[in-house]
């Protein structure tokens, strides 16, 4: 009995956590933009505020759109947080270790990403459909490179359950540093600025109708339910920070559940996304968007970063 | 193998695959001041490599090797084709015979190539305390490269950089197989690629200055 409490409880510290700060995220993100650009910029909670306001807000469904309009922003918030339940943050194994591996949560962005741009072209308008066909595009590249990439992690770590990995590297932290280690973290780097829609790839600020990719799927929405795809796209960014900086740097992870052990994780999580979203701020404000036939290119560096990565674990044979 | 010879092997290990990175990242881009930036990065990680074999393995002219590819490969090179790019006014690769996203992908088969040529050679490989024989692969596949670099960009100055490329992959390998070629043959190759460097550059400037274009396709149509 006690088991399950307390696995109820992790569940619950985990979804909570991630549901909370990953607006904070963004607003550090947007503020130090702000600032790397000498504008005040807003505050660093305004994304709550915003989520607050349309959350309040009515709901105008286009008179086309068909039952997938309404059920996409469900769908999408719902797997983005059962990744966040698979996902380790602060402590591991995770209640939910069992339920599934890492190709379940690539699989699961997936879904989430096919039922918006199904949302997309539901509506009928050339935008929606637009955005639908440039981010299955470059879904196309990114999967492969990104499953090379945890792939390279998986071996050495001989499992490809994030738990196990996760647990593995830090209780042998050296094993991380070698060479093709580094080389899957700057492929997982760029795919994670695909994913999120970040700036050499699409921007995450514009309405601008030529550039736009994630943008121009939820043109139509409104209300709450824009609001819980933003929010959603807020967790995924959160999910690829942490993945980021729990498995190949998973310093002060708690292996146990003791009070100070989880302090200690809390902290050690709070400063390596902050750190890796300062980082995404700066390769934003120092970096102009890529024209659309050029973001190909772009992804496929990381692709072969993530391929050479692979190929040196063997070379090498660490 | 004790502590000290393991971290060396690590970073020997990580400097190599940097120096891999870099080869990519040339394939991958369009500017040429790019492209010289990155190649005297890629020298950079070179003579850390030899300065790391030079301290394991207490051999004094690797280290001499080590401070000769700092001067002339990280400053002096890359100064020159720098004047050079402003000379000409190219700033970009503009046109390619294969296109980037093509290249990467042959790159990639070039490294696996690369490692299967490699492998009956280390196994011969004995008496290697730094494990440094283990970065063949890699220097075998930057040799490739630079000569992929040469046969698939049309710009004189890329071409150039291909040159270059595969002097560091050669140069690598010395490093891998022999720990460093000889002292004289040593200095007699640095004298060498900095001679050719001045040279090419001194002519391409003149073929700018002539035809209007260092593309090798408009140097071709010379034989009609």
């Amino acid at each position: 009995m006690i088991d399950i409490a307390a696995d109820i409880a992790g569940v619950l510290v985990q979804a909570v956590l991630a549901l909370g700060f990953a607006p904070l995220v963004t607003g550090i993100i947007r503020k130090t933009k702000a600032r790397l650009q000498n504008r005040q910029g807003p505050p660093i909670l305004q994304p709550y505020l915003d989520l607050q306001k349309l959350f309040r807000k009515g709901v105008i469904i286009p008179s086309t759109a068909s039952w997938i309009f309404r059920a996409t922003p469900y769908i999408l918030f719902a797997s983005t947080l059962v990744i966040v339940l698979l996902v380790p943050t602060l402590f591991t194994p995770v209640p939910l270790h069992w339920a599934g591996d890492i190709i379940t949560v690539v699989y699961l962005f997936a879904l989430g990403r096919f039922f918006l741009a199904l949302a997309g072209l539901d509506t009928g308008t050339s935008f929606g459909g637009l955005g639908s066909s440039r981010e299955m595009s470059i879904a196309a590249i990114i999967e492969p490179a990104m499953m090379l990439a945890i792939f390279t992690v998986s071996v050495t770590a001989g499992s490809t359950n994030l738990s196990t990995i996760v647990a593995s590297l830090s209780t042998t932290p050296a094993s991380a540093v070698n060479p093709s280690h580094i080389l899957a973290f700057a492929g997982l780097f760029i795919v994670t600025l695909a994913e999120t829609g970040r700036i050499p790839v699409d921007n995450p600020a514009t309405h601008l109708e030529l550039t736009m990719i994630h943008e121009a799927m939820v043109l139509e929405y409104s209300g709450r339910y824009l609001a819980l795809i933003e929010w959603a796209s807020q967790m995924k960014l959160l999910i690829f920070l942490a993945l980021l900086s729990n498995m190949f740097f998973p310093l002060g992870m708690a292996t146990t559940l003791s009070p100070a052990a989880l302090l200690v994780a809390l902290i050690a999580i709070a400063g390596k996304t902050i750190v890796l979203a300062i980082v995404v701020a700066v390769i934003e404000s120092t970096n102009a968007k890529l024209r659309l036939f050029r973001v190909p290119e772009f992804l496929m560096v990381a692709f072969i970063l993530s391929l050479l990565a692979l190929i040196l674990y063997f070379i090498v044979g660490v | 193998m004790g502590p000290g010879a393991q971290t060396i092997s690590q970073y020997i290990d990580i400097l190599a695959a940097m120096i891999l990175v870099t080869a990519f990242l040339i394939v991958s881009s369009r500017s040429l001041t790019f492209y010289v930036r990155l190649f005297s990065l890629q020298s950079f990680f070179l003579a850390a490599v030899a300065l790391l074999v030079a301290i394991g393995y207490g051999e004094m002219h690797i280290l001499t090797a080590a401070i000769l590819t700092i001067v002339v490969k990280v400053v002096a090179i890359p100064i020159v084709l720098n004047k050079i790019t402003d000379a000409i006014k190219v700033r970009k690769e503009i046109d390619f015979t294969i296109n980037v996203t093509v290249s990467l992908l042959i790159c990639g088969g070039l490294v696996i190539v690369a490692d299967s040529v490699a492998q009956p050679i280390l196994s011969a490989q004995t008496g290697d305390t730094l494990g440094v024989s283990r970065v063949l692969p890699a220097s075998i596949a930057m040799i490739m490269i630079g000569l992929f670099i040469m046969v698939a960009r049309k710009k004189a100055v890329t071409q150039l950089i291909g040159l270059m490329t595969m002097e560091n992959g050669l140069f690598l390998s010395g490093l891998a197989i022999t720990y460093g070629m000889p002292m004289i043959v040593e200095v007699g190759i640095f004298f060498d690629i900095l001679m050719a460097t001045l040279i090419l550059g001194v002519f391409m400037f003149r073929i700018n200055r002539t035809f209007e274009s260092i593309s090798m396709d408009t140097l071709r149509s010379l034989r009609h």
